[in-house]
């Protein structure tokens, strides 16, 4: 028998095949990876986004844009290096003649790339998030270049993006077809399809390896974590500590691990308000953790990492305020 | 609607008078849950805990630094035109807040005037939170090009030139000397003292009893004639909605209704600017700020600072900014950080729909409510008002 797991991670491996599969409508340096526009400088990614928040409210865009007015363009870097790289961003009118197919060959050949530039952001670091807000006056065929030089080599990398303004683009067909891509795969999964093509084993295992990849690996001693807190349960907004008490399953208390503690509302996508840290070893398998607070009624989970010399693991607290 | 879905009606109406005429005489179920009571309690102004020490401003407390803090707060002369104070942008009428989408005084300045009211009680100043004491927080604006404008030697030139405020500095905080022959630290030393004692000011300015508060006053007293008179039945109706599936009090808790803490809530960028990164900016910069909890103006000498020592960082805190409190809420408009939405009802349709964030992550869920619903919650929300005279400041 396949278990619902092996299912489960069978469809998040198709989901991944789908969404790192390429560049279905790849051309300059945004593609659209499933629902997700990503922009290439080089090795470096961020996800890309358009917004026309004047005329089209919170519609995003990846490419094309409806309409020659206000246009936030927005980078979520996907790489660290990025938040510490001096980008700059630049707008020019589609003067290659190359249309969709332009490339950064095309815009050095540019002779005077000032006359065409519509928009220009010199370089600067941006430590969290890349944006800028440009007022399109005229309809037409454009090209952005950003790019990006790495503070140590000094290379400079490029990512050249050509868009059209005042077109509706073709908005989300791969995503579509990487829909139908999954429940394809999944039909071939689930009706035995592959088996009969691949073999029994071959199939469930190629889905076991995968999965397992996929999912937090621990070889670590079962461990029990408690907490005490001096006035009982946690009160909203304010400040307070803990008492962490760690023991494996037979009772022996852990001293001399390394603590880590993070936590915050699964439901809300958000972390703790505050980075509490472990202070002091209070000796019994005790650990002092400082700055816990909780700003939300709700339902929380604190996350207790912890390494030892036999290895390191993870425990949830779950705890509903 | 046809003439037999009228006669329906009609019926159903008469039915309706039927059941609550009989209703009347029977005991009623309690019109709130025990649990329903105890959270309406913790928004209760009588469960705001006392004045928290502010240990990093030694005349946090003092009278005479209040009372010298609500002139300066007051005092036109702390500008670089002579025309704008504190109160250009925080008014009094408008429950401090100017009426504005963004603050303009000598400029435009790049968010909404947040209220006072209430701020003594978070350790976070500014949508962003990038201060992080009221007295650090009342020097920015006087240095900042769009506001006053002015510089840290010319306002401590200015109490300086003054006998009244210079007599009053030296009562509070010893001698001050010529600002033009004080070392930088010296100079720095007066004008935190002059935010300290604006923060001594602000302190006083106290939320003060709304409806809302007279109603649960009603409620825990268990009188229901009261409780029928403060509030009709949208507003109560609202208030259900506000402490139950509205998700309101997720974030908009205790008795000042705000958890002093920041969220990304999906709010488009105000025309022209590029989405506002928020706290992600303003944690960095108060870990900076030259006037901090961790700076040697703070007058705590056990440098005890774990706002600063347990401050989040990190992606997340993209498009995140504080929640204000919702007290006074129909005098404070319009609202968000750019003063993006300018109505009530605007904000509510903003958080039943809770679309995708430009930037970061809406925490938001939409809520799915009725037009209905979020009338009565507008209408529950304008009992969170109290008037002007109670606010105890005179200015």
């Amino acid at each position: 028998m396949i278990s619902r797991r092996a299912v489960l991670y069978c469809q998040l491996i198709s989901l991944f095949t789908v969404l790192f599969s390429g560049d279905v409508s790849a051309h300059g340096g945004v593609v659209e990876e499933d629902d997700l526009c990503v922009i290439k400088v080089n090795y470096l990614r961020a996800h890309f986004k358009v917004y026309q928040p004047g005329a089209l409210g919170h519609e995003q865009y990846c490419e094309d844009l409806p309409m020659a007015t206000e246009s936030v363009f927005v980078m979520e870097y996907l790489h660290d290096s990025l938040s510490e790289m001096p980008i700059d961003f630049r707008i020019i009118r589609d003067v290659t003649g190359k249309g969709r197919f332009a490339r950064m060959e095309d815009i050095d050949l540019i002779d005077d790339i000032d006359s065409a530039t519509v928009f220009y952001r010199a370089p600067v670091v941006e430590p969290d998030i890349y944006l800028v807000n440009y007022q399109f006056t005229e309809e037409g065929d454009f090209i952005g270049i950003v790019s990006a030089r790495h503070p140590d080599t000094g290379k400079v990398y490029a990512a050249v993006f050509p868009f059209e303004v005042g077109f509706t683009g073709l908005g989300y067909w791969p995503f579509f077809i990487g829909m139908l891509m999954l429940i394809q795969f999944q039909y071939l999964f689930m009706s035995g399809r592959l088996k009969r093509w691949f073999g029994k084993e071959v199939a469930v295992a190629a889905c076991f390896v995968l999965g397992l990849l996929l999912s937090p690996v621990s070889f670590a001693e079962n461990l029990v974590v408690t907490y005490t807190t001096s006035d009982g349960d946690p009160e909203i907004n304010k400040m307070h500590d803990w008492i962490v008490h760690i023991e494996n399953d037979d009772g022996l208390e852990i001293e001399d691990a390394i603590v880590d503690v993070e936590g915050g509302m699964p439901e809300h996508n958000h972390g703790l308000p505050t980075k509490p840290l472990i202070t002091a070893e209070l000796g019994g398998g005790d650990y002092k953790l400082e700055g816990m607070r909780f700003h939300m009624s709700g339902y929380w989970e604190i996350i207790v990492s912890i390494t030892t010399d036999n290895g390191s693991s993870k425990v949830t607290i779950p705890l509903q305020l | 609607m046809s003439f037999g879905l009228l006669k329906i009606a009609a019926a159903l109406a008469a039915l309706g008078l039927f059941v609550s005429a009989c209703d009347r005489g029977a005991s009623r179920a309690p019109e709130w849950t025990e649990a329903e009571v105890t959270t309406l309690k913790s928004l209760w102004l009588e469960s705001l805990p006392d004045l928290p020490d502010d240990p990093s401003n030694a005349v946090a407390n003092n009278a005479i630094a209040a009372e010298f803090g609500r002139k300066l707060f007051l005092d036109a002369r702390l500008s670089a035109n002579g025309g704008v104070s504190c109160s250009t942008c925080h008014q009094v009428a408008r429950r401090f807040t100017d009426g504005l989408r963004k603050a303009r005084a000598l400029g435009l300045s790049d968010r909404n005037t947040p209220s006072i009211v209430g701020s003594q009680y978070s350790p976070w100043q500014y949508w962003d939170g990038r201060r992080d004491s009221q007295w650090a927080q009342a020097l920015a604006p006087l240095e900042n090009a769009h506001e006053h404008g002015t510089s840290r030697a010319q306002v401590v030139d200015t109490v300086f030139g003054d006998t009244d405020y210079r007599m009053t500095y030296e009562a509070l905080f010893g001698p001050l000397q010529n600002p033009a022959g004080s070392s930088n630290v010296e100079l720095n030393i007066a004008f935190a003292n002059i935010g300290k004692s604006i923060a001594a000011f602000e302190r006083t300015i106290m939320p003060t009893t709304s409806r809302f508060d007279e109603y649960v006053a009603a409620l825990v007293r268990g009188n229901a004639d009261a409780q029928r008179e403060i509030l009709n039945a949208d507003e109560k109706a609202g208030l259900r909605l506000f402490i139950s599936k509205a998700n309101c009090t997720q974030c908009h808790n205790g008795p000042l209704l705000t958890n002093h803490e920041f969220h990304n809530t999906g709010v488009l960028n105000f025309p022209g600017d590029v989405p506002d990164k928020a706290r992600a900016g303003g944690v960095r910069e108060v870990f900076g700020s030259e006037f901090n909890c961790r700076s040697i103006y703070s007058d705590d000498s056990a440098g005890h600072c774990p706002e600063l020592d347990f401050a989040r960082t990190g992606i997340e805190l993209i498009g995140a900014t504080k929640t204000p409190s919702l007290r006074n809420l129909e005098h404070t408009a319009p609202f968000m950080h750019k003063g993006q939405l300018p109505s009530i009802a605007d904000v509510l349709d903003h958080y039943n729909k809770a679309p995708d964030a430009m930037i970061g992550h809406n925490e938001a869920e939409p809520l799915g409510l009725n037009t209905a619903e979020l009338q009565q919650l507008e209408a529950f929300l304008t009992t969170l008002t109290a008037p002007v005279s109670e606010l105890g400041v005179e200015l």
